[in-house]
């Protein structure tokens, strides 16, 4: 079995609680097919970079699996036919399995996280 | 008639030539920035440190100008295309 981390972006008419039901479905179908959910991690609404079917905003949600890699196959036809989810993608985790709250749950600076940083002297 | 000149020739464009290759000598040595900070690992979520390497146009910054090592460039390569995907930065803006 091998370490996944899959995120989706769900469409954010959707409130928590439909977003939470979505989560435990899938949560569900892993722990079916004999995977291990290792972490879920949400990291709320966001402004996307750039617009998707026609939406601005999407609802992140990380999961980290482990899993055979027939239920990734599963997990992404089942996550393209849901309609309630605009955008997915899974990854494979090879030696950086990091369970610990993910970079995009640190606090953010008192400037807005959409600037670009100054670049390196050159 | 020709000495009396006082710019234009080949005299002239030789110092300059040689006032620029001087500033260029003096320039700081590039460096990479993973291998300094001891950074193993690059993450696709990672926006900020990501968004440093996308200037203004969100094209991934080359190695010639930021200096970053082949190795860490093709991980970030890998990283900011993931983020691409999951809209976390543009792919181009304007």
């Amino acid at each position: 079995m091998l370490q996944y981390e899959t995120v989706f972006i769900g469409d954010p008419v959707h409130t928590d609680e439909e977003i939470d039901e979505l989560v435990k479905g899938f949560e569900q179908i892993v722990t079916a097919a004999g995977g291990k959910v290792l972490k879920v991690e949400k990291w709320g609404k966001r402004r996307l970079a750039y617009t998707i079917h026609h939406h601005e905003e999407g609802i992140y949600v990380l999961m980290t699996l482990e899993c055979p890699a027939s239920l990734i196959k599963e997990m992404d036809r089942r996550l393209r036919m849901n309609e309630r989810i605009v955008r997915h993608m899974a990854v494979r985790v090879e030696n950086e399995l990091q369970l610990g709250p993910s970079p995009m749950m640190r606090p953010r600076p008192e400037r807005d996280d959409t600037l670009v940083e100054p670049l390196m002297a050159p | 008639m020709r000495e009396s000149r006082e710019s234009g020739g080949r005299g002239h464009d030789r110092g300059r030539k040689k006032q620029y290759k001087k500033k260029f000598l003096f320039r700081k040595k590039k460096f990479c920035k993973f291998c300094d900070e001891k950074i193993k690992f690059i993450d696709y979520k990672d926006v900020r440190l990501l968004q440093a390497f996308t200037p203004e146009r969100s094209k991934i910054f080359p190695r010639r100008i930021s200096g970053t090592c082949s190795k860490h460039q093709r991980k970030l390569m890998q990283a900011i295309k993931r983020a691409r995907i999951l809209a976390l930065i543009p792919f181009t803006s304007d």
